[in-house]
């Protein structure tokens, strides 16, 4: 799917933005969607000490975005079960334009870049049949629909590349939805969730299900590492302090091992996590629980390191020192041997934060 | 008088200047609360060890229970510090965690039970009130190991209670120093607002989603063995005395300015008290169990109320990203 012709066409419209970088935005490490005082919806880039470096409104409550590898440009995605997903330069905020699912379709809520930059992936819902898509979107044509192809399961929700890889991971929750009935969960007697992993052309590589015993722990978030370490985070459907583990790994989309978290910690998340992340080497595993107001922090072998107890705590992704993590109360919170709250802002931060990759600095 | 009352009604409308509210749930809910436990738990410890019967020991077992459930929501501070929650109450517990570890600990006679120091060491899940609700109120026996157990487990509890106390009297001058120089902790009031709020609102979720919820399951399989501490006949009783320190905690925080609030806990309070189902039976039947769906609805009503009337004027709008769920 991405040819040759695609990869310099890519290029060749990244050169006509004049050296535009995300320095220029005010130098965002990191973008989340986030709820106003007044009720209104933005996006924010935030800085690495926690500071605002833009706030641009959006039309209706976000949920996660998908940053540009070396663009100041970020596609900002509705909640689900919405139908738009914003293309926002990141320099002045302006809107360069307005991706809509197509008929049959509404998007999960994340996305993802091709390793080159060329071409988006978004999560899709074919709600008449209930599959699970990716749409493949052309950046290069202002973002035309380029094509789909099977997710490999029901409710696609998070989709990342591995980092420094032509891979994508897809975390397929398992539950069907239709948007007739909002967020209803129609299928949870025989959900089976799975991590599959695909190529860029849509070529599976490789599906670890979820266990049949845990059949009903969705996988809904997750995060990679170049070496193909995928930290996978779920929503346990059954009761709640029935729940398995809700972190469990897998390499390349082998079988998913469940780490043994610590009871406090298992306890406390209430069945229910809310987003992963690794620290930018991998040394660490973060995992958040905004019903819990839990944020727990493992190491690579699924050691519990510590437990933080923090109200609505949710996005988290990898700092140059370690990770951030945002609540729904404004909090950003620097997290490296210490937990340190580095900000706080008149807002309410949306479930996820996505960290900014710098061009030159991909897989890493 | 005319004038009098439009003063008073003006300066009620002043917003709270600085962080009384803080220091009034500290002084008067969070401190209080925490001693009363560490006594009852100290008076529950020498029953047991005067007595192994349970008709000696329940009467202590319940106050120091009661006591717990005052406190049971101020899970911030000393008790998450030394990690400390579950050790005083594992519940809810579907895989009956309780129940196995007891068996164990009984059919081996483990010595840790011997050693009431080493009991803390011992999963969390046999410690607290509800192991102690097991070795008290459902085993049927009367063995030697049984009362070391019991033992074990009220000097266990009657330790940590001290402890969390202890702690809770240099950390209630962390929570009211919020925002000044040096504190660590809570950079502002408005961090220690949060704090306390958190504990009020997740205390009323728990009430609602757990004690109220677990119960009535749904209208074909209701639940009523999953009533919280039904083996010692106190489901309800724990509902009824955690809403009521709830209700302390939401005055406290509001200033006394909370009717919406006051309202709602005291008709739950009331219907509570009307229930007259101990043990939540009457879920499984249609009358009864409208009876309890009732009473959760009053106990939503008082979660709206705190959040219009304490969490809108804190600027908190809860559970953003707790509530979304995606």
């Amino acid at each position: 799917m991405l040819s040759r012709r695609a990869v310099l066409s890519g290029l060749a419209s990244a050169s006509s933005f004049a050296g535009a970088s995300w320095a220029d935005a005010g130098a965002p490490s990191h973008i989340t969607a986030a709820q106003e005082r007044d009720q209104t919806f933005s996006l924010c880039g935030l800085r690495q000490d926690g500071g605002l470096a833009f706030r641009i409104p959006l039309p209706g409550r976000g949920h996660a975005a998908a940053a540009h590898p070396g663009m100041p440009e970020v596609v900002a995605f509705a909640r689900r079960p919405g139908r738009y997903g914003i293309v926002l330069d990141c320099i002045d905020g302006h809107v360069i334009q307005q991706i809509e699912a197509p008929p049959g379709r509404h998007f999960f809520g994340h996305g993802a870049f091709s390793a080159d930059g060329t071409h988006l992936f978004t999560t899709e819902n074919a709600y008449e049949t209930g599959e699970g898509k990716i749409g493949v979107w052309s950046r290069s044509k202002e973002y035309v629909r380029a094509g789909e192809f099977a997710s490999g399961g029901i409710g696609p929700h998070e989709i990342i590349r591995i980092p420094g890889t032509e891979r994508l991971a897809i975390a397929n929750g398992g539950i069907r939805t239709h948007p007739a009935t909002g967020r209803e969960k129609l299928n949870l007697d025989t959900m089976r969730p799975n991590l599959s992993i695909v190529s860029q052309d849509g070529r599976i590589l490789d599906v670890a299900e979820v266990p049949e015993d845990s059949r009903q722990n969705s996988l809904r978030h997750i995060a990679a590492l170049p070496n193909g370490l995928v930290a996978c985070a779920f929503q346990w459907q059954g009761d709640t302090y029935d729940a398995p583990s809700l972190l469990a790994l897998s390499v390349n989309g082998g079988a998913l091992s469940y780490v043994d978290l610590p009871t406090a910690l298992h306890r406390a998340m209430t069945g229910y996590a809310g987003s992963v992340a690794f620290t930018a080497g991998g040394q660490r595993i973060g995992i958040t629980s905004p019903r819990g107001g839990v944020l727990g922090i493992v190491d690579a072998h699924g050691s519990a390191v510590d437990i933080v107890h923090q109200p609505d705590i949710c996005g988290i992704a990898p700092s140059a020192t370690g990770m951030i993590a945002t609540d729904g109360l404004g909090g950003v919170v620097g997290i490296t041997n210490t937990f340190t709250r580095l900000s706080t802002h008149p807002v309410a931060f949306d479930n996820h934060l996505v960290r900014i990759e710098q061009q030159g600095t991909l897989g890493t | 008088m005319m004038r009098q009352f439009l003063a008073a009604a003006l300066f009620t409308v002043v917003p709270a200047v600085g962080s009384a509210d803080i220091a009034t749930a500290v002084d008067t809910h969070v401190i209080p609360g925490f001693q009363a436990f560490a006594e009852a738990t100290a008076v529950l410890d020498q029953a047991a060890s005067d007595s192994c019967a349970t008709d000696d020991i329940a009467e202590a077992y319940h106050n120091a229970f009661d006591a717990w459930l005052g406190v049971s929501h101020l899970t911030f501070g000393p008790i998450e510090d030394m990690g400390l929650t579950l050790s005083f109450a594992f519940w809810p517990d579907p895989k009956d965690q309780t129940g196995k570890t007891l068996n164990r600990l009984i059919a081996d006679e483990d010595p840790v039970a011997l050693e009431p120091s080493a009991y803390a060491e011992v999963s969390v899940a046999a410690q607290g009130f509800f192991a102690l609700e097991r070795t008290l109120f459902d085993t049927g026996s009367d063995s030697e190991y049984l009362c070391a157990l019991t033992r074990a487990i009220t000097s266990t509890l009657s330790a940590n209670a001290a402890a969390v106390n202890a702690a809770w009297g240099t950390y209630a001058e962390t929570v009211k120093s919020a925002g000044q120089e040096g504190n660590d902790r809570f950079r502002s009031p408005e961090e220690a607002q949060r704090a306390l709020y958190t504990s009020l609102s997740t205390g009323l979720e728990f009430v609602h989603d757990q004690r109220l919820a677990r119960p009535l399951g749904t209208f074909d399989r209701p639940r009523p063995r999953r009533a919280e501490a039904r083996r010692s006949g106190r489901s309800l009783q724990n509902v009824a005395v955690s809403l009521a320190a709830l209700r302390n905690l939401a005055v406290a925080l509001g200033d006394s300015q909370v009717p919406e609030a006051e309202a709602a806990f005291d008709s739950a309070l009331g219907r509570a008290s009307q229930l007259d189902d101990p043990v939540f039976e009457g879920v499984a039947d249609p009358a009864g169990r409208l009876r309890v769906e009732a009473l959760q609805l009053q106990v939503r009503a008082a979660q709206i109320a705190v959040a219009n009337e304490i969490g809108a004027r804190y600027g908190i709008s809860a559970g953003f990203n707790a509530l979304d769920g995606d």
